[in-house]
């Protein structure tokens, strides 16, 4: 057994411990005796208090739109570079549709805004798609890559964990109803304790129940201890830019991290445990159900006591089985009395219990499989009395709906030490919950919250990092959402603002930004806001020469970075343009087909409609990736993914060439494409360009697609000829030729695959 | 001063390519016109992938391929390869002053005591090589092998080890070696990925920079096989859809995508998703024979250790990779226990007793079939990690990463067998002798590959770059 367990780790962390090794102690040179870190770590500009830069003056002050444009055209103009002139029209709108909600635009949203002359057209749309409720969706999914969310627990079982799917919808309705930033992050943190009776703001805290969990491991202590190390690590690199792991082990090399500010971190959550029965439902709608509950227990009780007595001696076999083969201090911890059991006792108390719970999924006995160990007379009294149960189910209220989450497991904690290469037994000097030392080098003020069984640790957390004067929170979400838009953040290591991270391109832009964001109460729509009404997003995506002489990379922003979209996004776009798009909201995630031949635990839902759900409700099992998304590099769940890698592969080509959903994406397609344009091929080559790529095709293009319908009706014909079957359009009108139709979708399908259709300009 | 190379492809000659591939941007119909004679397919069928069209090498070649056993997580040089009689003598002493101690992985392991390597150790094959009784199977093939014992890298982590390990620098973004390799030379099979990579179960830490193109042509980039069921998905074109019709879609696609591109021609992205459908298209008749194991012998399934659950794993990626190999694919890696899987910290025997019985069939049969088949003279097997284990223990019964010695060996392709390169210090903590970067490395596997490390650049932001930065010399004595 390794000490540690990599799954925890993440690589862009130990690339930077590793330089910070190779330098050695280049970055803390210098620094006095007594003084922890250098000049040059305290000085770093991530760590200074945001101050709002003076807006820069340029000379073509005409292409300013918003404040954005003055800071980008400002360095440019330093450079002497232009910038880009706008895009068309249709190809913005195209970009700000599937940045904003991940959908091309319907033809008759590309109508109307090329109709719309007024000089306020563009931000109309703007304004609409950020009402939109697929603007939810949209950038729930970003979040989701961040909180390294699955549906799975990960590790060699991976067995699927139920309602993890509600934070996804939680998320959905956040960022629908632009929830204040500051808000989010103490409810991700600490909505259990600052809001207990908020259904939302537990389930909030699912973002730190996401953590790959080992749940069979016997060795609980070191189980919790490697949560604690996933926790912390993306805490730290989710909300403050920080490579909090890198000091896991030793001080940070570059940043003015202490290793004992690692655990001081990991403290916040030292009496952390699984939450897994969050009751997402009013009280008087909880109230009104225990009510049912009770009545249907009480009519159907002398038969659940029968039942339950055939049960119960295989049951406490079972169980006791399960635990005796914990080791005696995790017995002991389980078995002895509540009012004796030490804080760490409860935490493993809680980790057993899973198993020992009739309502957790975990349930080590359920009941099917005692019933399966009973002997023939048993088995069959207990069916008897099973159908008899079954003739009071009317009256059962049926199951709340539930959530997961975390929660303390008490008042107190138990300690924390700093650990010795992270491995959970070595322990070294105990620490408290604190911020990084630099900041504030005593421990956290904390106050536990009255009438909760909870430290309020979290809370002191929260507080702390939503705080308006903390100089990394604002910086840190204001480039990502800078970073989804433009395919880079100012700072090019989104999840990394520390010293070993990207230099901001434009750092006075970063925090003019950072304190626009928090002036306005911590909108995300509103950021949004600005950054697509700038001059800087609407620029063409178009190369040019003189420009890439001087700034190659285009961090200057002198043209709009084009890019692949998202697997997820790409499936999204094709089933909305083949008309199979179900758009239906929220609900448990879906399971797709997958390829023949795949070995995976994956049930295919069978309800067509319902695999045709928008790619955010894609189960994730942590070891197999609906494959189409992880060829189109859907990232790894079992770390925190800032920036997602962009691939280009012959298997991506292959998938969208020969899997049998994407023909059928292509089918419905061409069906939508007849019913609209009718059986004239010109019309029909007019209707596909307008669906797929929102524009009419120019001269050139329609002779190659007239062309190509001929030769290839010729190809097909021949094909019929023999009597081969032909792929056909899913609908289509009664008196079509089929040869012509099976033409028309392959030219469908074509379009699907091509670049025009899988990329944002 | 570098030359100028044909293979310094610039952005005036990709619109060259593009223009030769049958897409003359102003005539994109005429284009489609003429290919509806089968003018195009004929152009894709022969090279119209011009990135990847085969070119001259600098010098001759003597390998045409690589397979790259990848040991990830660091296999102990001084448990493997590498003996250590003085580590027994020293055995639960702290290291000698004489050692200077290294900064290492985990904090302060260099002050913990000095660990004996518990293997028995045997000299084998004529040219008496020393193998511990971990690698039996391997330890045949001594005198196939040159083993360089001196090898060092920078990278005191597995991210940014492997990192160096696939690219040269320990920092992402550079082209992987397979990517120049590509690069140098194009392929040698048009109908399937010329880079490939074969993982076991778990994700190669750091994913894709591990096989990027960098800064190269995306065309450059490895392909990752899948790792469950079939390695490559969706490779029959859909029932009712016929060869002719397929390539007639492929032919109006890459009309689509030359439309697109008329005004992008910079970017190569586009140019390498075109691309990767024509080579999408012909891999559907090439690869469903290429990765079919069934149609090996049982013999050859059990000399690669198929029969065994334990072995089964990485003997399927080794006799994929030789069926690769055979079809031309130019570089293969084969990823051991992916997702660090040799990362023997804590328990040293445990672990690489597991990591060792899972690929010591396996390699073996490989370089027995290679040789058999006479494909051993041209391809260049290597083995490594991305760095070693410490002579020094740590947590009693584990060893920490050790970038500073290790061992790598090389076997076919113009390997001269049956020698030892360079030495590491009486610990193996250090290189000693004839120390061999990683530099050093890509530049004598990029050798035998007909390739000039100093000649095969790229200019990027006005540098001319080349896989071993700014180092790399190749190491002469391991030729024939």
């Amino acid at each position: 057994m390794k000490p540690q367990k990599k799954v925890a780790i993440r690589p862009l962390a130990l690339w930077v411990c590793l330089l910070s090794l190779l330098v050695s102690s280049a970055a803390s040179s210098g620094k006095a005796p007594h003084e922890p870190f250098s000049p040059h770590q305290r000085k770093h500009w991530a760590f200074q208090k945001v101050q709002r830069p003076e807006v820069p003056a340029v000379r073509h002050s005409e292409w300013v739109r918003t404040p954005i444009d003055a800071f980008v055209l400002a360095k440019l103009e330093a450079k002497g570079v232009d910038p880009s002139p706008p895009a068309d029209r249709v190809t913005l709108l195209r970009r700000t549709y599937f940045d904003l909600i991940g959908l091309p635009p319907m033809t008759e949203d590309v109508d109307a805004f090329l109709a719309d002359q007024s000089s306020k057209a563009y931000e109309k749309v703007v304004d609409r798609l950020l009402v939109s409720l697929h603007y939810g969706e949209r950038w729930t999914r970003h979040w989701l890559d961040l909180a390294r969310y699955a549906d799975s627990e990960g590790f060699k079982s991976d067995q699927t964990r139920p309602n993890a799917w509600r934070y996804r919808e939680y998320l959905i309705r956040s960022f629908n109803s632009d929830k204040p930033y500051d808000r989010f992050v103490r409810e991700q943190i600490a909505g259990d304790e600052l809001w207990s009776n908020d259904p939302d703001a537990n389930l909030a805290t699912a973002f730190n129940r996401l953590y790959p969990d080992e749940h069979n491991a016997r060795n609980l202590v070191q189980r919790r201890q490697e949560i604690l190390h996933d926790i912390t690590s993306v805490v730290g690199g989710v909300f403050l830019g920080l490579t909090y792991e890198c000091a896991r082990c030793h001080d940070h090399k570059f940043d003015p991290l202490l290793q004992a500010d690692y655990y001081r971190l990991q403290a916040f959550f030292a009496n952390v445990r699984a939450r897994d029965d969050i009751v997402l439902a009013s009280r008087e709608a909880a109230d009104r159900h225990r009510r049912q509950l009770v009545a249907w227990e009480e009519k159907t009780a002398p038969i659940r006591q029968e039942m339950a007595a055939l049960e119960e001696p295989k049951r406490k076999e079972i169980l006791d089985d399960l635990i005796a083969r914990y080791p005696e201090a995790i017995k002991e911890a389980i078995l002895s009395p509540s009012e004796k059991r030490t804080p760490f006792q409860w935490l493993m108390y809680y980790k057993v219990q899973a198993f020992l719970d009739p309502g957790s999924y975990l349930y080590h006995a359920p009941t099917q499989a005692v019933v399966n160990q009973l002997k023939d007379e048993q088995k069959k009294r207990w069916k008897e009395l099973q159908s008899r149960l079954d003739k009071f189910s009317d009256l059962h209220p049926g199951e709340l709906p539930i959530g997961i989450g975390i929660g303390d497991a008490g008042r107190e904690a138990p300690r924390t030490f700093v650990l010795s290469g992270g491995v959970y037994d070595a322990t070294g000097k105990e620490v408290e919950p604190g911020f990084p030392t630099l900041f504030d080098p005593g421990p956290a003020r904390i106050v536990a919250p009255a009438g909760m069984e909870s430290t309020g640790r979290r809370t002191a957390l929260a507080n702390w990092i939503a705080d308006p004067d903390n100089p990394l929170t604002a910086r840190v979400m204001v480039n990502r959402i800078w970073h989804y838009h433009f395919g880079r953040g100012i700072v090019d290591t989104p999840s990394n603002l520390g010293l070993s991270g990207g230099l901001p391109s434009h750092p006075r832009l970063l925090d003019w930004l950072a304190t626009e964001f928090i002036r306005n109460n911590w909108s995300i729509k509103h950021l949004h806001r600005l950054i697509l009404n700038s001059n800087t997003y609407r620029q063409a995506s178009l190369h040019r020469e003189a420009a890439t002489q001087i700034d190659p990379e285009n961090k200057l922003l002198w043209r709009f970075p084009r890019q692949r979209l998202e697997g997820e996004i790409i499936r999204d776009a094709a089933l909305a343009v083949s008309g199979l798009l179900n758009p239906e909201m929220g609900g448990p995630s879906v399971f797709p087909p997958i390829p023949p031949g795949m070995k995976a635990s994956w049930e295919t839902t069978q309800d067509p409609a319902e695999r045709n759900r928008r790619s955010l409700y894609v189960f994730i099992r942590r070891n197999t990736r609906y494959p189409m998304f992880e060829t189109f590099d859907l990232p790894d769940t079992h770390e925190s993914c800032p920036r997602r890698d962009i691939t280009t592969s012959p298997l991506q080509a292959l998938t969208l060439l020969n899997s049998e959903v994407v023909l059928e994406w292509a089918r419905g397609f061409a069906g939508r494409v007849l019913f609209s344009a009718g059986f004239d091929p010109d019309a029909q080559i007019d209707m596909a360009y307008r669906l797929a790529y929102s524009r009419q095709p120019t001269g050139d293009e329609k002779d190659a697609a007239l062309d190509f319908l001929r030769r290839h009706r010729g190809v097909i014909a021949e094909h019929a000829a023999e009597g081969k079957k032909l792929v056909l359009p899913l609908m289509r009108p009664y008196n079509v030729d089929p040869v012509d139709a099976a033409a028309l979708v392959d030219l469908c399908h074509m379009i699907i695959n091509s670049n025009e259709f899988t990329y944002r300009n | 001063m570098v030359e100028k190379e044909p293979h310094i492809l610039s952005l005036a000659s990709r619109r060259d390519f593009l223009r030769r591939a049958g897409s003359g941007f102003g005539s994109v119909a005429l284009t489609y016109l003429l290919n509806k004679d089968g003018y195009f397919a004929q152009a894709a069928a022969d090279g119209g992938n011009g990135l990847l069209a085969a070119k001259q090498p600098h010098h001759p070649a003597k390998a045409q391929s690589v397979i790259w056993l990848f040991m990830e997580g660091g296999p102990s040089h001084v448990d493997l390869f590498d003996p250590k009689p003085e580590l027994d003598r020293l055995a639960g002493q702290p290291m000698p002053e004489s050692f200077v101690r290294p900064f290492t992985a985990n904090k302060g392991t260099a002050n913990n005591t000095l660990m004996p390597s518990k293997r028995s150790w045997k000299q084998h094959g004529e040219s008496g090589i020393w193998v511990s009784d971990w690698y039996p199977q391997v330890a045949r093939h001594v005198d196939d092998m040159a083993v360089f014992r001196s090898c060092y890298a920078e990278g005191i982590n597995h991210v940014g080890a492997l990192c160096q390990m696939n690219t040269g620098s320990i920092l992402a973004g550079r082209p992987s070696l397979g990517a120049w390799a590509t690069y140098g030379l194009g392929s040698a099979n048009q109908n399937l990925p010329v880079f490939v990579i074969l993982r076991e179960v778990k994700q190669v830490v750091g994913g894709p920079k591990n096989w990027s193109s960098g800064f190269l042509p995306a065309a450059y980039q490895g392909t990752l096989f899948r790792k469950d069921g079939s390695p490559i998905f969706h490779l029959k074109t859909p029932e009712g859809i016929t060869d002719r019709q397929q390539r007639s879609k492929l032919d109006y696609l890459a009309a689509l995508n030359r439309f697109y591109a008329a005004d992008k021609a910079e970017d190569t992205e586009l140019e390498a998703r075109l691309n990767s459908y024509e080579l999408a298209y012909r891999m559907q008749s090439s690869a469903p024979e290429a990765i079919d194991l069934s149609r090996e012998s049982e013999a050859t399934r059990r000399l690669y250790g198929l029969d065994d659950e334990t072995t089964a794993t990485f003997g399927r990626n080794c006799l994929l990779a030789r069926r690769l190999v055979e079809r031309g694919v130019r570089f293969v890696q084969c990823y051991s226990g992916s997702g660090q899987g040799w990362d023997a910290h804590e328990d040293l025997e445990g672990n690489h007793s597991k990591m060792t019985r899972s690929t010591d069939k396996p390699i073996a049969g490989l370089l027995a079939d290679l040789k058999a088949r006479g494909l051993l003279e041209d391809t260049l097997v290597v083995w490594g990690g991305e760095f070693g284990r410490t002579p020094f223990n740590e947590r009693g019964e584990g060893r920490d990463h050790n970038p500073w010695g290790f061992t790598v060996w090389m076997a076919g392709a113009g390997i001269k067998g049956g020698q030892v390169i360079g030495s590491t210090d009486d610990i193996g903590l250090r290189a000693a002798e004839r120390p061999c970067h990683v530099h050093d490395i890509h530049a004598t596997m990029l050798h035998l590959l007909g390739l000039n490390h100093l000649k095969l650049t790229y200019l990027h932001n006005g540098r001319s770059e080349r896989a071993t930065i700014n180092g790399g010399e190749v190491i002469e004595e391991a030729f024939a």
